[in-house]
């Protein structure tokens, strides 16, 4: 015991009031009642707060009670040791004896996965974007009366060696502000998401100006970077570009995520 | 050197409170509700309020956590090792590390963020911004539970260790455990440290104060260690070689030859041997406990030659002292020899510091020359005499008043008393009914003027030189004559007496009516002037070229000049209109005809005749309207008035916005 405890001291030395258990006990018991008192009085969003937490506790609860029930059933429930026709020892489980049938089933799964795999991609159907959605018209001139310029309102992709033409010539303006270069990629064996470098901007469903503008919304399919994850092609090459479509709207959230295509 | 003090720092809050506060205050203490007609700039600004301001909040609470735990790089060495011992180093460092990448890459976020709110043309696409960065403030602070809830446990303990100052004068008391460290630190401080029978009774470092010599001594109680490598001590151990090692202060290395403590004295000094590196430049008393136990006689030669190696071992510097704390056996002589050597040490590196010197250039030790001279109390001849009198008996009762405050102290209801102003308050009757006589304090030249009449100056001249002695006479004789002619004046009615003349009632009367008819002509003045404001109620133009023309008209006819104006002025007052004064004024212009005849062409004006009234009696009341408003209203206080000057806007938008073009300033 250290020298500030004086708490523990002062208990050690003079022990506890002789009714402290059954005071403790019964605030145990009141405890109950405080928080469905606090659960009715609340409002807002402490009330939200505290009711979506309330909610977790009794879910993890009715959980806890129930897995006690099915311990007891099992438990109580006779055991038979008959054993049934070809069941197998733990220890042989993964070597399951493949069946013909399913042999055959797998090679045409593959290859119907093969042909169609071109088109095969996470999220087959976007909303289409129309152009003035897409762009902000900039009025120009000394009058601020021409209006044949266009401000992109959505994240961009721009290579490494953009620079803007000249103010008279540049029709589309991607601003500095929604130029990325980075997306969250999602390998979607693997399971895990990796932030990448992106190298272009393949295909925008939209159009294909956008597809030439590199504007990058959802369901779009970018190339990215994927020199890090080490991949390697069936002929011993490093693969280091690789499609990913990606899933959110970047513009409202601030982020690109995507889907590796594989 | 910091010195911290670790009570000060205030509750690390748990990953979820705090991004529970900081969202809650978000929403608090940043406007709520966004208008159907805000314009989108207004919009992005409340966005970007919100995000900026969440982010502050968390920057602010991790900038507090940060600042409030000290840096062990600026600590005292043996606070800093000692919270390595305690909490390991590099998992504090890394904790508070983590929680300053976690602080600024929150700056980063929000920065990017904002920047992003720029672009969006929607308040949805606002919305969506600021909760997606609010969402990844929050995740990347609940990603640093663990490393909050370490620091709040490292507070906790922070706050609750001893607080020892390692620069103070300080006895250390270590060795072995169970030989009766802690009993000895009972004895000469008040530090109530538990003793028990078994090992590691202690666990942590404890800290008693001592007097001695009218100082006060810091003594610290260690935990027991044994002996062995460094590597495998434990925590509790190590607090103890953290404090042998940076604390400089008087070690007592504590034995107990009578093995009682279950290690054997060969052991004990191996330790002693293995530490001694520690002790340099310390002083170090081997102190050798449990004496009522008889180890003394019990110990053999083997024994005995070990007890003495204790001091060769040490180059010299130990001294052994024995000691029972049970029986209270050179408990003091062992604090108090452990007091003097440090203090010697002390005083010793003090006067060899540089310091020193700067001091002693200062110092001036004065000695006063011895003088025989008795120096006595010195008395003044005057209270001797006075003392003399009241011993005598005192018959003399006027003694004290005489010889005034000289015996303050003294006085009292005895025949030889002051009489005081209260007594003499008493006998003329008692308070209220005496006043002072101030004058007997005057402090003259003769005694005698203090009773003297005072003269009265006013404006520099005596009152008295210009006193008429007769002057009462001379009133009653003016009075007595004053009645005789009033007595006369009753008796004959005559207005005249004795070459007066009284004022009639006929008299009085018409001066009266002289003064209501002045006021009248006042207030009707003041009332025309407000009700015009100097301008005359009907223009003039207008009324000239209506009276021109009729008296063109009827000279046209064939009338006389006079003839005709004669009947333009019965045709207006038979229109029963009441003449102002105006139109009298423009009558006259009339009449004067020197007028040019352009003036009397005028523009056409859509002011109706009667001065807009429809008979004399509405003019009459919008006149007495006016009249009463005059009482309250703008005139009487001088406010501002639609005559007054005004600027609306002193800066007008179209003057002042946009860029200027080439060589113009007024126009944009
Ligand atoms: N006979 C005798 N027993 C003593 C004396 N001093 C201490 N003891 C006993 O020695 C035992 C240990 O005393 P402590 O003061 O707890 O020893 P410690 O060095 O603080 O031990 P740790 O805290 O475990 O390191 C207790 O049972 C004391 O009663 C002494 O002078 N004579
Ligand atoms: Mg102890």
């Amino acid at each position: 015991m250290a020298q500030g405890e004086y708490i523990e001291l002062h208990r050690k030395r003079y022990g506890v009031r002789m009714d402290t258990h059954e005071r403790q006990r019964k605030r145990n018991a009141r405890e109950a009642r405080r928080r469905a008192a606090q659960a009715r009085n609340l409002t807002g969003i402490k009330a939200k707060l505290f009711n979506k937490q309330r909610f977790k506790e009794k879910a993890a609860m009715k959980k806890a009670i129930n897995q006690h029930f099915e311990n007891d059933k099992q438990s109580s429930r006779p055991r038979d040791d008959s054993v049934q026709d070809g069941a197998l020892p733990a220890y042989l489980l993964d070597r399951e004896q493949q069946a013909r049938s399913k042999v055959l089933s797998n090679t045409l799964k593959q290859k119907r996965k093969e042909k169609g795999g071109k088109w095969d991609v996470p999220l087959p159907k976007v909303r289409a974007i129309a152009e003035d959605e897409m762009f902000k018209v900039i009025k120009t001139g000394k009058r601020q009366k021409k209006q044949w310029k266009r401000m992109v309102t959505k994240v961009t992709y721009v290579g490494e060696a953009f620079t803007r033409k000249a103010p008279k010539y540049e029709r589309f303006i991607r601003p500095m502000g929604l130029r990325f270069k980075k997306a969250h990629v999602t390998h979607p064996e693997l399971k895990t998401t990796f932030c990448l470098g992106i190298i272009g901007v393949k295909k925008n469903p939209s159009s294909a100006m956008f597809t030439q503008l590199g504007v990058i919304t959802r369901g779009t399919i970018i190339e990215v970077n994927v020199s890090e994850l080490g991949l390697v092609t069936n002929s011993g090459k490093v693969v280091w570009g690789k499609y990913a479509q990606v899933t959110n709207n970047p513009e409202n959230d601030g982020c690109i995520n995507a889907v590796l295509c594989v | 050197m910091v010195l911290v003090n670790f009570k000060t720092i205030t509750v690390v809050p748990a990953g979820d409170a705090l991004v529970d506060n900081v969202l809650s205050k978000t929403q608090r203490k940043t406007p709520t509700v966004v208008h159907k007609g805000y314009a989108i700039g207004r919009i992005r600004d409340f966005y970007m309020r919100k995000v900026k301001f969440s982010q502050q909040m968390f920057h602010d609470k991790l900038t507090h956590i940060l600042n409030d735990f000290p840096n062990l790089d600026e600590l005292h060495p043996f606070y800093a090792d000692l919270l390595n011992v305690l909490y390991d180093r590099d998992h504090y460092k890394l904790a508070l590390g983590q929680l300053a990448t976690a602080r600024s890459l929150i700056d980063g976020i929000a920065r990017d963020y904002v920047r992003l709110l720029k672009y969006a043309d929607s308040q949805y696409r606002c919305k969506c911004l600021k909760r997606a960065a609010l969402g990844r403030m929050c995740t990347l602070i609940s990603r640093h539970k663990k490393n909050l809830a370490y620091l709040e446990q490292v507070r906790q303990h922070l706050a609750r260790l001893p607080s020892i100052d390692p620069a103070t004068r300080t006895l250390l008391i270590a060795g072995f455990p169970n030989v009766g460290k802690s009993s000895f630190i009972n004895k000469i401080t008040r530090a109530d440290v538990d003793v028990q029978p078994y090992a590691f009774t202690t666990k942590s470092l404890f800290v008693g104060h001592c007097d001695y010599k009218y100082l006060r001594w810091q003594v610290i109680d260690t935990p027991g260690i044994l002996d062995h490598e460094l590597e495998a001590r434990n925590t509790i151990e190590m607090q103890s070689i953290t404090a042998l090692a940076h604390l400089r202060a008087c070690v007592l290395f504590f034995i107990d030859p009578s093995e009682q403590c279950g290690y054997s004295l060969e052991k004990q000094h191996s330790l002693f041997k293995s530490i001694m590196p520690l002790f340099a430049n310390k002083p170090v008393i081997v102190v050798a406990n449990k004496t009522d136990l008889g180890w003394e006689s019990a110990l053999d030669d083997s024994g005995r030659a070990l007890l003495e190696s204790f001091k060769a071992d040490s180059g010299g510097r130990a001294v052994l002292m024995k000691m029972s704390t049970h029986e209270e056996e050179g408990v003091s002589e062992v604090k108090n020899s452990a007091c003097e050597k440090l203090l010697e040490l002390r005083v010793e590196s003090k006067v060899r510091g540089k310091k020193v010197q700067k001091v002693l250039n200062r110092l001036h030790l004065a000695t006063p020359k011895a003088t025989s001279q008795e120096r006595t109390p010195n008395i003044p001849a005057s209270v001797l005499a006075k003392r003399a009198v009241q011993s005598q008996g005192g018959d003399d009762t006027r003694m004290g008043g005489e010889d005034g405050d000289v015996e303050m102290g003294e006085e009292g209801s005895g025949p030889g008393a002051k009489k005081l102003e209260r007594d003499l308050q008493e006998e003329n009757g008692g308070a209220g009914v005496y006043s002072m006589d101030w004058r007997k304090l005057y402090k003259l030249r003769k005694e005698e003027w203090a009773y003297d009449v005072m003269p009265e100056i006013v404006d520099g001249k005596n009152i008295s030189d210009f006193l008429d002695p007769e002057i009462e006479a001379k009133l009653r004789q003016l009075e007595l004559e004053e009645d005789a002619r009033e007595a006369v004046r009753d008796v004959t009615g005559d207005a005249e007496v004795g070459g007066y003349r009284f004022v009639t009632q006929g008299e009085k009367q018409v001066v009266q009516q002289i003064k209501d008819r002045k006021s009248l002509i006042k207030q009707e003045s003041v009332r025309e002037k407000n009700a015009h404001k100097h301008r005359s109620a009907l223009q003039r133009n207008k009324v000239l070229t209506r009276r021109s023309r009729l008296q063109e008209h009827l000279e046209g006819l064939g009338l006389e000049k006079e003839e005709a104006s004669d009947l333009v002025d019965r045709a207006a007052s038979r229109r029963g209109v009441k003449r102002t004064r105006s139109e009298s004024v423009a009558v006259s212009v009339v009449r004067s005809s020197s007028r040019p005849r352009s003036t009397s062409r005028t523009r056409s004006v859509s002011i109706a005749p009667n001065d807009g009234f429809s008979d004399p009696r509405q003019k009459a009341k919008a006149i007495e309207l006016a009249r009463k408003k005059l009482k309250t209203g703008v005139a009487k206080y001088g406010r501002k008035g639609d005559a007054d000057r005004s600027i609306p806007s002193k800066l007008p938008k179209h003057l002042f916005s946009g860029k200027r073009g080439i060589g113009k300033t007024d126009r944009r």
